[in-house]
């Protein structure tokens, strides 16, 4: 397979001042951070559109945006700080990190502290009327103790050892097990898909890779069948492939979906247009199915500005993956991406009729502050990663 | 082939590759579905998504009025406003149950009852004035608001309420005109259309339109409201003198049909027709069939008459009694071997009389006339719940059916029907299908007169004049309905004193109904009135119970009416021979 990778001597030759000369701001992925701001930006218009049909009736209908945009303060201030964090000390305390993760993983078990919404009993009650999502920051804890486990020793070996593989499951499978029983089959989903991408990148043998994926095929299979499932969560896996006959309330979501990002055609309604938003016609469109908002209101222009600014995202995460400068760099930010990328291709995908229903947001877009925090923090992980690839470059040359 | 650092990743690179060109190929496929969705079905799914979203609703039309002949409104619709409550906008519901009593007349507990709670939207009081409402929003009480509503009132009471009928609780006529001319009434619904979203809540868009709502044409009726008044004060006054189950009478116009009065006791409010009995609902001048008695004498008459087989002063000679079919017949009175004229039986109301008149025709020709008088046909006046009353068809006689049907009984008529008898008679024999509805009228003003009535002529005006002649020897010496006289005017008529069919046995339980039907003035006759009282306690003969009825009825309207008196005296028949 021919790269579609830059090659070393290329780099060499036209290497590029920035990468020459260090320093916090220029070695900032600038692209990265303009491309998530934006889409963010979107997001909060998309979410205030949403939610004032919501509000409007009664109360403030500038209220759900407030909180929104206090959310999105806090996560920008979280990601700031991420991009501080020190390379070595982050390696070193992500036992810690993943430690206390796990911990709070289980608090929404504890009565009177736990929320259970839609189904999921996965949220923590916190004060100011706000909750927080557990699992989010847990997607984190996994990416960055897998990859300090797979690292380990790949700096001289070729691929990781059995135990090494086998350690790094174990890590995924606990909180992809609390995470089950809280019924939030969306992050684990997600959890799957970033397993076995960073598990794909660390360089296992093919075999395993393949028996991985078989397993976890044959583990949703498994699940379905021994009714381990609710029934409403394999209605919504299933209700997709046939949304026009299906009359249950995952079929509903689906065809409003489509009929309001239809409606939307290549310009859309407008801001604050859209009959079908505006009618709240479509169910949780300010988290889960705000791409329908993008879509009817702002219009195939809209809509495809917003993949962008997300297709950048993502493609910015690809490329510190692959200018790391070690495995354990590489293989967090190849778990970000995984995990960016599953969660928008699920989440669109599903907004847009082509993927079955489950209940997770849109990076960077959808409302919900623990999702908005982790997504922000990982940004900042990734300009930790690169920072420390660049001035390894730069010591090296 | 190596990257930049100091490790070297293998199969890691080309699985990276593999990812971005799995990423590369699922955004294009959402590309693809986007363009598909947006651009191709957009239009479609735009459609979808507005039939969605429209809504109509349907803007009631005013409904028209009801009017008596002159135009006096008999029920009409006024603006009115349903009183509506937030309870959870109500803080103190005691506090302003205080306040509404009094404004509402509805009882302070009924009201506490009606605020407290939590819903978000309550009745408070339904169908209240427009001068209430503005009684109740000056106080500016939190939580209480208004809906405009339309309210059905019949400014009259209870007059010609088994006429008019009510409007029941959705809206829809329950009964008499309210119901038999109710889409006419109603009017056509106007529409609008506008958008809202699934909880219901309007979306302020262009898309909304409104076709207005076209008003329901008023019902004129025939009805004079004044005689109308006069003949239900006289039957209420009858019924509780007499003690009777019902009563009935009809004020019929002999050369139009139209029917100026029509009335039932006991009668209703249609303004609280809840409250009524169905059986005080009931419009009984056209819903109760009964056996004419000796009013039906007059069919008898005429159809013999009309048939050359005798005229009013043919001599009958009337025995005590007469064997038909081992059946043995008398008269009310007991008495030898009379010597009577046709019009001495006719007015001594002799059973035995009419059936010896009767058999010097074809038996089938009775049957045949009492058709033709209209006995056995409603007479689709519009009026819904009508009955066309019974009687046997000539196969299924037996052999008394002929002689009980020459002295009214053994089928049974309406009091419009009977009425409209003796109004054919008046008619010089011509028959004019009664009629109640005068016209309807268009919501811009146009007048639609219901096309002229059916017109038969029955009996030759010479068998009319005769039998008319035989009438008034009823109302004169020696007659039975000497009370029936109207000073001034000459007057006509026949009494009744039949069997009563009581409904429950079916069978003659000793009840009896005791009637008169009358024309006035005899020599120039404008109006034909019909008086029925079935059951009474006290009290039995028609001349006795009915003829002083319709005495009261008909001298009112012959003076409401301005109709001169009669200028010349009654003939006067024989009733005797020898």
């Amino acid at each position: 397979m021919t790269s579609v990778f830059p090659t070393k001597s290329s780099d060499a030759a036209v290497a590029p001042r920035r990468e020459r000369e260090g320093g916090y701001f220029r070695d900032l992925d600038w692209i990265l951070i303009i491309a998530a701001l934006g889409a963010s930006i979107m997001g909060s218009a998309l979410v205030w559109s949403a939610s004032r049909a919501d509000l409007a009736v009664e109360g403030d209908p500038q209220s759900y945006l407030k909180r929104h945009l206090i959310n999105l303060g806090v996560a920008l201030v979280l990601g700031v700080i991420a991009t501080r964090v020190n390379y070595r000390w982050l390696r070193a305390y992500t036992p810690i990190l993943y430690a206390a993760s796990m911990a709070l993983l289980l608090v929404p078990f504890v009565p009177g502290l736990g929320v259970t919404i839609a189904g999921a009993r996965a949220w923590i009650d916190v004060p100011l009327g706000l909750t927080i999502q557990p699992s989010e920051f847990a997607k984190i804890a996994v990416i960055l103790m897998m990859a300090a486990l797979l690292s380990e020793r790949r700096d001289i070996e070729d691929e990781p050892g059995a135990r090494d593989v086998i350690l790094s499951l174990l890590v995924a499978a606990i909180p992809t097990g609390i995470i089950l029983i809280q019924n939030d089959t969306g992050t684990v989903l997600i959890l799957g898909a970033v397993v076995i991408a960073v598990i794909a990148i660390a360089g296992v043998p093919t075999k395993w890779l393949v028996g991985l994926i078989g397993g976890a095929v044959l583990g949703i299979l498994a699940a379905v069948q021994l009714g381990l499932l609710q029934q409403y969560q394999v209605e919504r896996l299933t209700s997709f492939i046939n949304p026009d006959q299906d009359v249950g309330a995952s079929a509903y979501n689906a065809n409003q979906a489509r009929i309001a990002i239809g409606g939307g055609g290549l310009e859309g309604y407008g801001l604050f247009q859209g009959p079908q938003t505006q009618g709240n016609f479509v169910p949780v469109n300010e988290s889960d199915f705000i791409f329908t908002v993008v879509g009817e209101e702002l219009g195939f222009i809209g809509s495809a500005i917003l993949i962008v600014l997300l297709g950048t995202v993502l493609f910015r995460a690809v490329m510190t993956a692959w200018k790391a400068d070690d495995m354990y760099g590489r293989l967090v930010a190849s778990g970000i991406a995984a995990w960016f990328s599953f969660q928008m291709f699920e989440n669109i995908g599903m907004t847009l009729g082509i993927m079955p229903i489950t209940g997770i947001p849109l990076p960077f877009v959808s409302a919900g502050g623990t999702s908005l925090m982790a997504t922000w923090i990982a940004v900042g992980l990734l300009q930790t990663v690169r920072m420390h690839s660049l001035a390894a470059f730069r010591a090296q040359v | 082939m190596s990257p930049r650092g100091d490790f070297t990743p293998g199969s890691s690179r080309k699985r990276g590759t593999a990812l971005l060109l799995a990423t590369a190929i699922v955004a294009s496929i959402f590309a693809t579905r986007l363009v598909d969705l947006q651009a191709v079905r957009g239009e479609a799914l735009a459609d979808a998504a507005l039939t969605q979203r429209l809504r109509t609703l349907e803007i009631p039309a005013y409904r028209g009025s009801i009017l008596d002949r002159s135009g006096q409104a008999l029920a009409v619709t006024v603006e009115a406003r349903d009183i509506t409550a937030d309870q959870t906008l109500i803080d103190d519901p005691a506090a302003l149950a205080v306040e509404l009593a009094p404004i509402l007349e509805v009882p302070q507990d009924v009201l506490a009852d009606r605020l407290s709670g939590d819903k978000r939207f309550m009745y408070v009081a339904k169908g209240v004035t427009p001068e209430t409402w503005d009684e109740i929003s000056a106080l500016q009480l939190p939580g209480i608001f208004s809906q405009e509503t339309a309210r059905r009132i019949y400014p009259a009471g209870d007059l010609a309420s088994h006429i008019v009928g009510f409007v029941n609780a959705n809206g829809v006529g329950g009964a008499g005109i309210e119901s038999s001319f109710d889409e006419l009434l109603t009017g056509t619904a106007g529409q609008q259309t506008y958008e809202r979203g699934p909880g219901g809540r309007v979306i302020p868009t262009q898309n909304q339109s409104s076709v207005a709502a076209v008003p329901g044409s008023d019902v004129q009726l025939t009805i004079d409201r004044d005689i109308q008044f006069v003949a239900q004060e006289a039957i209420d006054a009858v019924v509780r003198k007499s003690g009777a189950s019902s009563a009935t009478a009809v004020v019929m116009d002999v050369q139009t049909g139209e029917i100026l009065a029509m009335a039932t006791g006991p009668d209703f409010d249609p303004n609280r027709f809840t409250q009524a009995l169905p059986e005080e609902r009931r419009n009984r001048a056209i819903t109760d069939i009964f056996e004419p008695g000796s009013t039906g004498k007059v069919i008898t008459a005429a159809a013999v008459i009309n048939e050359g087989a005798v005229d009013a002063l043919t001599p009958i000679k009337v025995p005590g009694t007469l064997k038909r079919a081992g059946k043995r017949f008398n008269d009310y009175w007991k008495h030898g071997t009379l010597r009577l004229t046709m019009t001495g039986a006719f007015a001594k109301s002799s059973n035995i009389g009419m059936i010896l008149a009767a058999e010097k025709m074809p038996k089938i020709e009775l049957a045949r006339y009492m058709e033709r008088f209209g006995i056995n046909q409603k007479t689709d006046l519009g009026l819904p719940g009508e009955s066309a009353g019974l009687m046997l068809s000539r196969e299924n006689w037996s052999g008394t059916t002929f002689p009980t049907m020459a002295f009214g009984q053994g089928y049974s008529a309406t009091t419009v029907q009977m009425t409209n008898v003796f109004a054919t008679i008046a008619n010089g024999g011509v028959r004019v299908d009664p009629s109640i509805i005068e016209a309807t009228i268009d919501p811009d003003g146009t007048v639609h007169e219901q096309p002229a009535a059916e017109r038969d002529r029955v009996v030759s005006e010479d068998t009319a004049r005769q039998v008319m002649a035989m009438m008034e020897a009823v109302v004169g010496e020696g007659g039975t309905a000497p009370q029936a006289r109207i000073p001034g005017y000459r007057v006509a008529g026949k009494t009744g004193t039949a069997q009563f069919v009581d409904p429950d046995c079916r069978c003659y339980a000793g009840d009896v109904t005791a009637s008169f039907i009358g024309v006035a003035p005899a020599d120039a006759p404008r109006l034909a009135v019909g008086v029925f009282v079935h059951q009474p306690k006290r009290g039995r003969g028609g001349g006795e119970l009915a003829a002083p009825v319709f005495k009261e009825i008909t001298t009112h309207a012959l003076q409401a009416l301005q109709i001169p008196p009669s200028g010349k005296r009654a003939p006067r028949l024989s009733l005797t021979t020898g």
